[in-house]
């Protein structure tokens, strides 16, 4: 394995980071103060938060300090496309969920990740498609006694999706 | 006597039929999770909590503590099979486990890791029975100031030992304790931090925002595997020689010890336990020249350890309600939801609850040997599975997890969310072990914090005037100070992927 030579500027996606948690610590810290640190009846609703927001804060500029010191090698960089394929397919699922019910969407999901992504067979894609969406539902609704949704859409709905 | 008693009207209990299927179901769940790479404990229990929502409260916890030890054995027959741990606390077992395989020995290695893993989870039980009544009698004495004193030292600790820098332990720390306090305040029923959406008003669910940071973002941050074929050992290879049950009983016994005094400190995994006792036996094994070569005390301690470990961290919870690793704060979480606080109270008010969990811990160990050596092929076959349909039907778990925790696809997208932080956590070395433990301990360590500074009308001194909270504190302050002190980590928990 070959070892990447030392960096000598942080990288730009550790900067990113540390200028996140370092506005999230700021801002919890100015939202705290406005929930009230101290009541007439003892401690306020916003002095756990404050502390919290203070250690964010104060740890992002040591961690600063640190990368200006010694810059850290950034992690192994994740594979962009799967990210983009799974993230944007559970938001379109999530968002289509009650709309179409739970066994239309998951089946289309479940399609898309086992036909078009993973490039299964027709009939190994549907199988396993059907199990996990028409399947599942039954499995969850009637076995388990845990309702999965149906469809907001009055002719799936009639279909029983 | 009253603890015997009542350890028997716990196994009256839990040997109910429906409690013992219960227990399988757990043991099957935990196998499977234990072997699929990439899905760890963490994730793997979270994941099933929603599942056992609607099952009483003694069953569910019985199943989910099945999961929990079952991951510990699952792990192992990838491992010694494949040269690739399905769970940290296995990684020390591929050296000769796997060494193992390569000589024809598989299965007496199976067989061996799973009595090591009966014995030390039996022992580690009979120490939780011992352990239960004179801790959470002492735990009954314990105020508010020591409870919170006691957060603080279990915090510290797995903060000081996670990952390889203290500064993004206590910032993974800090943003569980944030995201824990989403919500409406317990105390003075203010919001904070909801945006103004209702939705938010109960906080976050924290089943969704674990399935995202641990089990979203492994799948989100894999990459392409070379496809390993594998061959399960045949039900003869199963039974070692006399020379290997005589070889592995010593190591047994290390592993034991070392497995069930590491899993009484917060913070210790079972990635720990395995290497420690994998140390161990590199010094005392009488044929520790072997090791590496394909050992059977290299897969008896370590095996025995991580077994005795996930058992004994069961004691810090049922007695003070403690969670001394992220699997075990997850557990914590799941007695939560169904109305039951782990600690002392626990064996006062659900007695009957407890003890029948304890009996059932007994109950599953057993279990766990007797499912795991027959169907050893059974359970390599669910790595002949592709890919593809195993990421597609990991997914379609974590989507029901999520949605069904307050049916409610608003939570779906909390995952998403989280899935998404879990995967820059991950690039930015951040560790996610912290962040699990304050997430849940949060609104009990706010509680307790709260209720101290009421009791001493606001003076913080309340910390440092009683003994038990004095010296917690300053324990919790030198654990936290440590690289100060240049106190040294021990080198088997800078690279464990638990923590």
């Amino acid at each position: 394995m070959t070892q990447s030579p030392a960096r000598t500027r942080p990288a730009r996606s550790v900067l990113a980071g540390i200028a996140a948690f370092g506005a999230l610590g700021a801002y919890v810290l100015v939202s705290s103060v406005g929930l009230g640190l101290w009541t007439s009846l003892g401690p306020g609703p916003g002095l756990f938060p404050f502390a919290m927001g203070a250690v964010l804060a104060s740890m992002s500029v040591l961690w600063l300090l640190q990368e200006l010191r010694r810059p850290s090698a950034a992690g192994d960089k994740a594979d962009g496309g799967l990210v983009l394929a799974v993230v944007v397919s559970l938001v379109l699922l999530a968002a289509l969920l009650d709309l179409l019910g739970f066994q239309l969407s998951m089946f289309l999901f479940l399609m898309y990740h086992l036909k078009i992504r993973g490039k299964r067979g027709w009939l190994s894609a549907l199988l396993t498609a059907l199990a996990g969406s028409v399947g599942a539902f039954y499995a969850f609704n009637y076995g388990l006694n845990v309702a999965l949704p149906v469809s907001s859409i009055p002719v799936l709905n009639l279909i029983g999706l | 006597m009253d603890t015997l008693n009542e350890l028997l009207n716990g196994f009256a209990a839990a040997l109910t039929w429906q409690n013992l299927i219960f227990a399988f179901l757990g043991c099957l769940l935990g196998t499977v999770i234990g072997v699929l790479p990439g899905i760890g404990p963490v994730a793997g229990v979270a994941l099933l909590i929603p599942l056992t929502l609607n099952m009483d409260p003694t069953g569910s916890i019985i199943m989910l503590c099945a999961i929990f030890y079952g991951t510990a054995y699952g792990g192992t027959i990838t491992s010694v099979l494949l040269n690739t741990p399905g769970e940290a606390a296995s990684a020390i077992t591929t050296i000769d486990g796997h060494a193992m395989t390569k000589m024809g020995k598989a299965g007496a290695a199976l067989t061996i890791a799973a009595i090591g893993s009966f014995v030390g989870g039996t022992i580690a039980t009979l120490g939780l029975v011992a352990a239960a009544k004179p801790l959470g009698e002492l735990g009954l004495l314990v105020g508010p100031p020591e409870f919170f004193a006691l957060m603080v030292v279990g915090i510290s600790l797995l903060v000081a030992l996670a990952g390889k820098s203290m500064v993004k332990a206590l910032i993974s720390g800090a943003l569980g304790l944030l995201i824990s306090m989403v919500g409406i305040d317990p105390v003075a029923g203010a919001p904070r931090f909801t945006f103004g959406m209702d939705r938010l008003l109960d906080g976050v669910s924290f089943v969704a925002v674990i399935v995202g940071v641990f089990g979203l973002s492994e799948i989100l941050s894999y990459r392409k595997g070379e496809s390993t074929v594998v061959h399960a050992p045949g039900l003869r290879s199963l039974l070692p020689t006399g020379k290997e049950w005589r070889r592995s009983a010593p190591s047994m016994a290390r592993g034991t010890g070392i497995g069930f005094g590491l899993g009484l400190i917060p913070g210790m995994t079972g990635s720990v336990a395995s290497l420690l006792s994998y140390g161990a036996e590199k010094k005392f094994s009488r044929h520790r020249n072997e090791l590496g070569k394909g050992a059977v005390e290299g897969v008896a301690g370590p095996e025995t350890a991580n077994n005795a470990h996930a058992n004994a961290a069961l004691i810090p919870l049922f007695t003070l309600g403690i969670p001394a690793s992220p699997t075990i704060a997850v557990l914590m979480g799941a007695f939560l939801q169904q109305g039951l606080t782990p600690g002392p109270t626990l064996f006062t008010e659900h007695s009957e609850i407890a003890w029948a969990i304890i009996a059932s811990l007994f109950i599953g160990n057993l279990l766990l040997v007797l499912l795991n050596v027959p169907l050893v092929g059974l359970w390599t076959s669910i790595l002949r599975v592709p890919a593809p349909i195993l990421t597609a039907l990991i997914l379609l778990f974590m989507v029901i997890g999520a949605y069904t925790i307050n049916f409610s696809v608003f939570d779906v997208f909390v995952m998403i969310g989280f899935g998404l932080l879990g995967l820059a956590l991950r690039h930015l070395e951040i560790p996610l072990a912290p962040m699990v433990l304050t997430l849940v301990l949060g609104p009990l360590m706010e509680r307790s914090l709260r209720e101290s500074l009421e009791i001493s009308q606001g003076d913080f001194s309340i910390f440092l005037n009683r003994p038990i909270s004095l010296v917690l504190i300053i324990l919790g302050v030198l654990i936290i100070c440590s690289p100060l002190l240049k106190l040294r980590k021990p080198k088997a928990l800078m690279d464990d992927p638990e923590t």
